[in-house]
């Protein structure tokens, strides 16, 4: 069944026009790679998804339900909520330098644990009336606070497995800074997958690490096959392994789309056969 | 012949004023700073461009006339009159550093990668969460050297409140010179130095706390 759907995504930044009408559907569990040169618009199509920019025109489906119009304005609040069904790891971690590698990943999930405590000791409290109402708060307080802290010691757990899941368990006490380019990735990765997102996107999250360290990161995203990924990459070998589909994207439009065999193997316009030919000069291959 | 005990009770007494001319202009100023910040770097046009103006104003005249204008100036144009004298220092000092202090945030928050605030929204954080658990500690650990300095001036600028006849410490020893003595005027340095002594050394302090933060 048809899980993710993307239709006629146009976005302009002042003349240029960055994503010409751009479409895909995605199954569930399916990773998605999405290739192309720089300034293709696969970046922009990721930040859309996300939220990060809006699109001047187009609609995203999610599991089967209208999940967002760029023709509608969404506060602030529905933009939260749908942020968090989709992940991103960014090309350049962005890890937050303030806090060590298990903060960076459970912060996101204890604030949300916070806010669940405070919102349901609101309502417990509204649901009582009067006298009833003083006489109840302790309790409620209590009720709340007690939530409070079992909601962040889940996150404090979630956080160790995930970066158990990572490799990085050892590294749960360190910052940012004490971190390998490679290691702060697999990081950024345990922190994305810490609100569990429905669609996880990579924006070529290897690209700002050298050679020896694409590996590592490679592999663990190689570990997450089985849930819904977008993948921008210029690492041909690794899309052509993991990729169920894969698009692939000049001037802002999907210029080919298929399979993986159907794209490396026989690619059909003469664009992503010089595409692929530069990139195998290039030792990307 | 006035005694040296003498002179450093009455002197003291001024350092009183000096002292809470100082704090309570960083208490207010500093909060105050962060919101003029906000302002100049809102989206809102005509808001950025207002407080843009006053930031130039405030930065561009000499606090000592803003404080004569703080004084004087409610009664010269609405006849009001009747205000206090420490009151409108402090309302003159708040303002002014507030401008000070709101340059040296706006230029701290602005340095702080676009990526972070990105990756906070991505996880569903709002934009005060991201303000206050990410953007907060890392401005605060940048601008320390700069603020260090603005702290120091503050501490000289209270002398200037005598104009308005405001008895700190320099004014104490104003009133000695009158008897003829010139010495309590040097005197007042030692209490300045050993003050601002104090600060360096809370900044050095505060400097090393963040230095963990490697941003």
């Amino acid at each position: 069944m048809e899980y993710l759907r993307v239709e006629g995504f146009r976005k302009k930044f002042h003349q240029t026009e960055v994503l010409k009408g751009v479409g895909f559907t995605l199954q569930k569990g399916e990773i998605l790679v999405i290739i192309g040169a720089s300034g293709s618009g696969k970046t922009t199509l990721l930040r859309c998804l996300n939220f990060l920019e809006t699109p001047d025109e187009g609609k995203v489906y999610l599991n089967g339900e209208l999940f967002s119009d760029a023709a509608v304005r969404y506060s602030d609040r529905e933009l939260r909520k749908k942020r968090l069904r989709f992940g991103l790891v960014f090309q350049n971690f962005n890890l937050f330098p303030n806090y060590d590698a298990k903060r960076n990943v459970s912060l996101a999930c204890e604030l949300l644990a916070r806010e669940r405590a405070r919102a349901k000791k609101r309502e417990l409290l509204a649901a009582e009336k009067g006298i009833a109402r003083l006489k109840a708060y302790r309790r409620i307080s209590a009720e709340a606070a007690a939530m409070k802290r079992e909601g962040i010691a889940e996150s404090h757990a979630r956080a160790d497995a995930l970066l158990a899941q990572v490799g990085l368990q050892e590294k749960r006490d360190a910052f940012p800074y004490e971190l390998s380019g490679g290691q702060q990735q697999r990081v950024a990765i345990a922190r994305a997958l810490a609100l569990d997102p429905e669609v996880l996107c990579f924006d070529e999250p290897t690209s700002a690490l050298d050679p020896e360290l694409t590996g590592e990161v490679l592999k663990v995203i190689r570990g997450l096959k089985g849930r819904t990924m977008i993948v921008v990459t210029h690492e041909m070998a690794f899309a052509r392994e993991v990729a169920d589909r894969v698009i692939f994207m000049a001037d802002g439009v999907i210029e080919e789309d298929g399979t993986s065999e159907e794209v490396f193997g026989a690619p059909k316009s003469e664009k992503l056969k010089a595409f692929l030919k530069r990139t195998e000069e290039h030792g990307w291959i | 012949m006035t005694s040296f005990a003498e002179v450093t009770l009455k002197l003291l007494e001024g350092f009183g004023t000096t002292c809470y001319i100082f704090i309570l202009t960083l208490v207010l100023a500093l909060p105050l700073g962060l919101i003029v910040a906000f302002g100049s770097m809102s989206r809102f046009k005509p808001l950025r461009y207002v407080v843009r103006t006053i930031v130039w104003i405030i930065r561009g005249t000499p606090l000592m006339l803003q404080l004569i204008v703080i004084f004087y100036g409610p009664g010269l144009l609405f006849g009001v009159t009747g205000f206090d004298r420490v009151p409108s220092v402090i309302v003159a000092f708040v303002i002014n550093y507030a401008c000070y202090f709101s340059e040296i945030y706006r230029g701290g928050i602005e340095n702080i990668p676009r990526g972070q605030y990105e990756a906070g929204l991505v996880l569903g954080m709002t934009k005060v969460q991201i303000f206050f658990r990410i953007t907060l500690l890392q401005v605060v650990k940048r601008i320390l050297a700069p603020m260090s300095n603005e702290v120091i001036t503050l501490v000289k600028d209270t002398s200037l409140a005598r104009i308005i006849s405001v008895v700190e410490i320099i004014k104490s020893a104003e009133a000695f010179m009158r008897q003829g003595l010139i010495w309590p005027l040097f005197y007042t340095g030692v209490f300045y130095l050993l003050f601002i002594g104090i600060l360096t050394l809370l900044f050095r302090y505060a400097e090393k706390k963040t230095a963990y933060l490697k941003v």
